[in-house]
């Protein structure tokens, strides 16, 4: 009995792997690039911060090119409104109107949440990583919200500079939407989940408009991102995405 | 009886130069054990002045839980009535509201981390005295919109008066605080320490840095009589609502202050302990060549019919005068020499000062005047001298006369 379970575990292993292990890193690159739009993409977002005590509201507007330029500008409350955030490949900046300053997030702020949620600016920054630094693997498949979806193990590099272990994704077999990830630490230990819900067509695409992110270890914190409108491959050119522009853009 | 002292005193003085002799040994310990202390608990007084009197006080109030995390979450809403209960309580003198947290301080090119401290101008001048130790510029007032700046951060900044500070940090609930003010005064701080990262502010203008409107993280209390805190600080949660506040005296707000005063006292007390040996074997030695110097005298006195209880009752008599007048002119000698010490600290310079830096203490050593360590010191030194006299009383009771006679 125990044989054959290994024998069967075996032939599955080598079977997915065979034949599945290119179609793992395609499938992660199709998902990235329907959130991201393959070449541009605009948004206005509201961020929800829960905490047990309390909770508050954010809007922003995001832009992005490719993998490497975004630009995120708050918009509300009213306090923090005007600030930008600009990301240029593996660098951020912070402008603050109220300071008129320009900082440059060191990495030792990179762990830390962006605008107090649980998004932490590592996150954001690397948020495109998941097709370069990391190899993929199909693992499985199980049905999350009603969508059938491949289970993919996303295990980093050697030399990759991310800071998870190991990432789990739910990616749907149809419109390959993430609908599920897990983001485990070095130890293997959850980290956080981040889950996807509201599937609506949005400048034409089937894409998931709630996004939440729950950290394991602290009870009763959850960050909700609502994507109120998007638009895909608008052409921005390249120098939207500069520091002068940070302290223009409204 | 009478008669026994009456010949013990005139005894002492029959041999002017041994009596002083002893009468010194005495002296030299009581009064050296007398400046020590005074030292050790004058430095204790002047290390926990520096920080409880100082900044953090006797007795502070915050919401449950904000000792362990010290964030801006952890803050609970200005309220009047608490304020004029907590002030109703007989020992306490004063009762402060503060916003502390933190931020990164910027001009041009230079940043340092640094406490933001929202203050009351007017009832701080209670407890920091913030107004006492400015340097230059004005202080707050109700209306003022400008900080004051603790005078080495100013230094490292390179701020001086008028000039922007910029602030950023990350206020109530997540939200970002980041603004720009004018400096408007400097100030020193007593404690290094403090000194190198303190930004005041007016309660207000702090309340808007960090978007906690009408809130506090702290409430603090300082007292009239130090002594009767653990009688105080029992009053104090019967007027706050149950769980929703913590309350904490200067030691559970300062262990490590508590744990560097306990392990130094401890390094005192061996000091002390040295000392005492010291000069303990000193008169002993002394009292022994007293006596031995006398034997012949005794032998004579014993020939001639004294008896020798008599005899050692009497020379007990004469160690216990030379060991009262010894501690007796120890205690008035040392006074001028504490109350200089008092008042005129001694102030250490270079490698040694920087060590007392390091621990965030001015590098001074002052001494106090109470009577707090005089009884205790002049009866432990009386308690040395005593066991120092019973070898010299047993070599009379013990006495052989013929052969002392003839040595």
């Amino acid at each position: 009995m125990k044989l054959k379970f290994h024998i069967s575990g075996f032939l599955l292993l080598f079977g997915i792997y065979g034949s599945n292990s290119q179609d793992a890193t395609e499938i992660i690159k199709k998902a990235d690039d329907k959130m991201q739009g393959e070449e541009t993409s605009y948004s206005t977002m509201t961020m929800k911060i829960i905490r047990p005590t309390w909770e508050r509201d954010i809007t922003f507007k995001s832009w992005t090119k490719g993998r490497d330029y975004s630009l995120a500008l708050v918009t509300s409350p009213p306090r923090e409104s005007g600030q930008t955030f600009l990301k240029r490949e593996n660098e951020m900046w912070n402008w603050n109107p109220t300071i008129n300053r320009l900082i440059k997030l060191p990495p030792s702020m990179m762990s830390q949440g962006w605008m107090g949620s649980d998004f932490t600016n590592d996150d954001l920054l690397k948020e495109s990583s998941i097709v370069v630094d990391y190899t993929h693997k199909i693992t499985g498949s199980e049905t999350v919200d009603g969508w059938n979806c491949y289970i993919i193990d996303l295990i980093p590099h050697e030399d990759a500079a991310v800071v998870w272990g190991k990432i789990i994704k739910w990616i749907s077999k149809e419109e390959y939407l993430q609908l599920k990830s897990e983001y485990y630490d070095e130890d293997h230990y959850l980290v956080k989940t981040e889950t996807a819900y509201d599937v609506k067509t949005m400048d034409g695409r089937l894409i998931p408009t709630r996004f939440e992110l729950v950290p394991e270890e602290e009870e009763g914190h959850k960050t909700v991102v609502i994507l109120d409108e998007v638009l895909f491959n608008k052409p921005i050119d390249d120098g939207f995405f500069s520091q002068q522009n940070m302290k223009r853009v409204r | 009886m009478k008669e026994h002292l009456r010949l013990a005193w005139r005894n002492i003085w029959r041999n002017k130069r041994r009596t002083i002799i002893t009468i010194a040994s005495v002296f030299f310990a009581m009064f050296f054990a007398l400046i020590m202390r005074a030292l050790q608990v004058g430095s204790y007084g002047h290390m926990t002045k520096g920080i409880v009197e100082a900044f953090t006080g006797f007795i502070q109030i915050h919401k449950n839980g904000y000792w362990d995390d010290k964030t801006l979450d952890f803050t609970f809403e200005y309220n009047d009535q608490l304020i004029k209960k907590l002030e109703n309580i007989e020992n306490v003198s004063a009762v402060i509201p503060r916003l502390e947290s933190f931020a990164l301080a910027s001009t041009g090119e230079q940043t340092k981390g640094i406490i933001v401290v929202g203050i009351d101008p007017e009832k701080e001048k209670e407890m920091t005295h913030p107004d006492r130790n400015l340097k230059e510029g004005a202080y707050l007032t109700d209306e003022s919109t400008g900080v004051l700046v603790s005078q080495r951060l100013a230094e490292f900044l390179e701020l001086r008066l008028h000039d922007t500070i910029t602030l950023l940090s990350q206020g109530y609930h997540g939200t970002t605080a980041a603004n720009i003010y004018p400096v408007t005064g400097i100030v020193k701080m007593p404690n290094p320490e403090m000194d190198r990262r303190l930004v005041f502010m007016n309660l207000k203008t702090a309340q808007n840095f960090y978007g906690a409107y009408d809130m506090l993280t702290s409430l603090i209390i300082n007292l009239h009589d130090q002594d009767l805190l653990s009688h105080t600080i029992k009053e104090i949660p019967g007027l706050l609502n149950g769980e929703e506040y913590e309350v904490m005296d200067w030691k559970e707000l300062n262990p490590e202050l508590v744990q560097q005063i306990q392990s130094d006292q401890y390094g005192g007390f061996i000091m002390l302990g040295v000392l005492y040996l010291i000069v303990g074997f000193g008169v002993l030695g002394t009292l022994i060549m007293m006596t031995t110097e006398r034997k012949r005298e005794f032998a004579v006195m014993v020939s001639i019919g004294m008896q020798k209880k008599r005899l050692g009752l009497i020379l007990f008599f004469e160690m216990i005068f030379m060991g009262l007048i010894g501690i007796i002119t120890a205690i008035i000698g040392s006074l001028p020499v504490i109350s200089i010490l008092a008042k005129y600290p001694i102030r250490f310079k270079g490698e040694f000062a920087e060590i007392f830096e390091q621990y965030g203490f001015d590098p001074i050593m002052p001494a106090v005047l109470d009577n707090s360590y005089f009884i205790g010191q002049s009866i432990i030194v009386f308690v040395i001298f005593f066991l120092s006299i019973i070898y010299p009383t047993l070599t009379v009771l013990k006495l052989n006369e013929t052969k002392a006679l003839r040595a």
